[in-house]
């Protein structure tokens, strides 16, 4: 569970930004406008932004400013946009990447 | 085109932009981030004499008065390459390639991790990464967490959090191995926070003061150092408790803690499992080069500077012709230097690229750059002082090399260099 | 988990026994280290796990302060195969 810090005794009361919906595989979910993707979806409980290509262990934010891309996602079609400092935006469409197909290497397993 | 492209638009970046708009340069900001202000946005700790330094208000500061000389900042714009060309540095973006004569990379620094048996769980996340969510975004990176790593940044972090009403269940180090080996001994740790005078008033300073006197003393402390921690701003800063692993399936659902000896190993038998729902990994911070790495700049690996740093000297010239460095690349310390180090770098360049009567000013600058780290209430290493010397020693000894390979023509010899 | 199987390069997944045991097998250096286990050449760069990678390699060899360990290449952001070679585009 985690949510917004409405009001902070330094930093103040959260400016009242304008609301915006987006998809993230497929569920809708509400953001604050222009705040990066990972933030929106962390507001609502989502940690979870994509599965490791090979091996399907799931991954979410780590640095959360642009230098891991473990947070990595499909946005309106562009793959591999940081969430942690992609706005986002109303209408917005964002999937996280899931495992891949390894044939080969299932093949190795099963027959090597 | 620009008289100059500075990469980077935090503290050491904004600050350089502004002079050397002052001095009548045209700037262009580039920054991959959403917001300029880099690291310097998510600080916010309480100075001596109890003035918050609110890292937001002062990026608003710098923005307002870049805004005010009419700076072109693009944000979203992600560097993937530089390069040299007629004397012109060329600055391919995932947008448009940009040129100008001269280049300053002011990109800062990336944190380091300690890899403890679970941390790509979603909901470990680096301590920055912790403060950029609560500080920056206001939203909470969970409701129950826990600090691996003990240091100036995880200890000003966790404040933060606390102070957001994050409940930090323990600050501790993380289990020793190959890759943790100076972050996860006790007595090390504890040595080296002594040196953090600025921590006072807290009750781990009033412990460790009494232990400073001399080794015999500190290994004393490190033996008898609360098992439970000793509590900072309402949190448990454990130096004999190591996160030994942490524990999920699908995300984080907490951590196994076990007693350590003074030495770090873990004593059997001691683990204890407490619950959590975030984790924060705080390695500490490295000058991030990348960019520079690319320009056949010579590199030194100075431990108080935090790693491998890019020769430079005190007016933030590199040896490369037309490149000039400021902030966290050129070591790790706190944002006040940074932008000190910015304003110097910017007039280095306005004066090497014509600007006439700066002489003055700039040696100034270079003054107020090491009064400023001096007083510093943040030292990211106690010896940072030291590792300055360092590089200005390896930069007259660089000099010195040069002069004997080409006593008639260094400038040639900055050619040369260029394309390595 | 056993320390072994922790994961040191999260892009590849290389963990903490390949490297250790790679580095001790072949007495390599932290370039070697890389080239052998793939540690540093995914996604990121080597941003993440580039430190504790030379860290293996400083195990079993001398580091050399004047080169950076792990040469940085470009690009040092992933660059779209739709945008190589667009120079000047929008």
């Amino acid at each position: 569970m985690t949510e917004r810090i409405l009001d902070h005794p330094v930093l103040g009361k959260l400016d009242a930004s304008p609301k915006v919906s987006f998809l993230f595989n497929g569920k809708e979910y509400e953001g604050i406008e222009n705040e990066p993707i990972a933030a929106a979806l962390l507001a609502n409980g989502v940690r979870t932004l994509r599965r490791h290509e090979e091996s399907g262990s799931p991954r979410g934010i780590y640095c959360n400013i642009g230098h891991c891309f473990e947070c990595r996602v499909t946005v309106d079609g562009v793959q591999g946009m940081r969430a942690c400092l992609t706005p986002v935006k109303d209408g917005m469409v964002v999937t996280g990447g899931g495992q891949l197909d390894a044939p080969v290497r299932d093949w190795r397993k099963n027959n090597g | 085109m620009a008289d100059l492209i500075i990469i980077g638009s935090g503290p050491a970046g904004l600050s350089a932009g502004i002079t050397a708009a002052e001095c009548g340069l045209s700037v262009l900001i580039l920054d991959e981030y959403l917001k300029p202000g880099g690291r310097l946005l998510g600080q916010l700790y309480e100075e001596p004499g109890g003035k918050w330094w609110n890292g937001i208000e002062e990026t608003r500061k710098l923005e307002e008065r870049a805004a005010a000389l009419g700076l072109d900042i693009r944000l979203g714009t992600a560097v993937s390459n530089i390069e040299k060309e007629d004397g012109l540095w060329h600055v391919y973006t995932d947008r448009e390639t940009f040129t100008a004569p001269s280049l300053l990379l002011a990109t800062g620094a990336a944190e380091s991790p300690v890899a403890i048996p679970g941390w790509t769980l979603p909901g470990v996340m680096s301590v920055g990464a912790a403060q950029v969510m609560t500080n920056v975004h206001r939203v909470k990176p969970g409701s129950r967490g826990v600090i691996i790593g003990v240091n100036v940044l995880s200890s000003a972090i966790a404040m933060e959090l606390n102070m957001a009403g994050i409940d930090v269940a323990a600050i501790a180090l993380p289990k020793m191995n190959k890759v943790n080996k100076d972050g996860a001994n006790p007595a090390g740790v504890m040595d080296s926070l002594l040196h953090v005078s600025h921590m006072a008033p807290s009750k781990f300073v009033q412990f460790g003061s009494k232990l400073m006197q001399n080794d015999f003393m500190k290994k004393l402390g490190i033996t008898f150092y609360p098992k439970g921690g000793v509590k900072m701003w309402g949190i448990p800063v454990m130096l004999r408790k190591a996160v030994i692993e942490i524990c999920g399936k699908e995300q984080v659902e907490g951590v196994i803690l076990a007693t350590v000896t003074t030495d770090g190993r873990v004593v059997p038998g001691s683990e204890q499992r407490i619950d959590a729902d975030f984790v924060c990994i705080a390695g500490g911070l490295y000058p991030l080069a990348e960019l520079i790495g690319l320009t056949g700049c010579p590199f030194h690996h100075i431990d108080e500077l935090g790693g491998y740093v890019p020769l430079h000297n005190e007016q933030m010239e590199t040896p490369v012709d037309g490149l000039y460095v400021a902030g966290n690349i050129t070591g790790i310390e706190g944002a006040k230097v940074a932008m000190s180090q910015g304003v110097a770098a910017a007039l280095s360049i306005a004066r090497n690229s014509g600007r006439q009567g700066l002489d003055d000013i700039l040696r100034e600058a270079v003054d107020y750059v090491s009064e400023t780290r001096r007083k510093a209430h943040i030292q990211f290493h106690p010896e940072v002082a030291e590792g300055r010397r360092k590089m200005q020693q390896y930069w007259e000894e660089y000099e010195a090399a040069q002069e004997r390979i080409a006593p008639e023509e260094p400038a040639a010899e900055k050619e040369v260099l260029q394309g390595v | 988990m056993a320390d072994k199987d922790m994961i040191i390069c999260r892009c590849e997944e290389v963990t903490y026994g390949e490297l250790v045991e790679t580095a001790e097998e072949y007495g390599c250096n932290a370039r070697e280290l890389k080239l052998r286990t793939r540690a540093g050449m995914g996604y990121c760069g080597g941003r993440t796990c580039r430190n504790m990678v030379d860290a293996v390699a400083c195990t079993v060899t001398e580091r050399d302060s004047t080169q950076v360990t792990l040469k940085y290449q470009p690009p040092v952001r992933p660059v779209h195969f739709g945008d190589l070679g667009a120079i000047g585009h929008d």
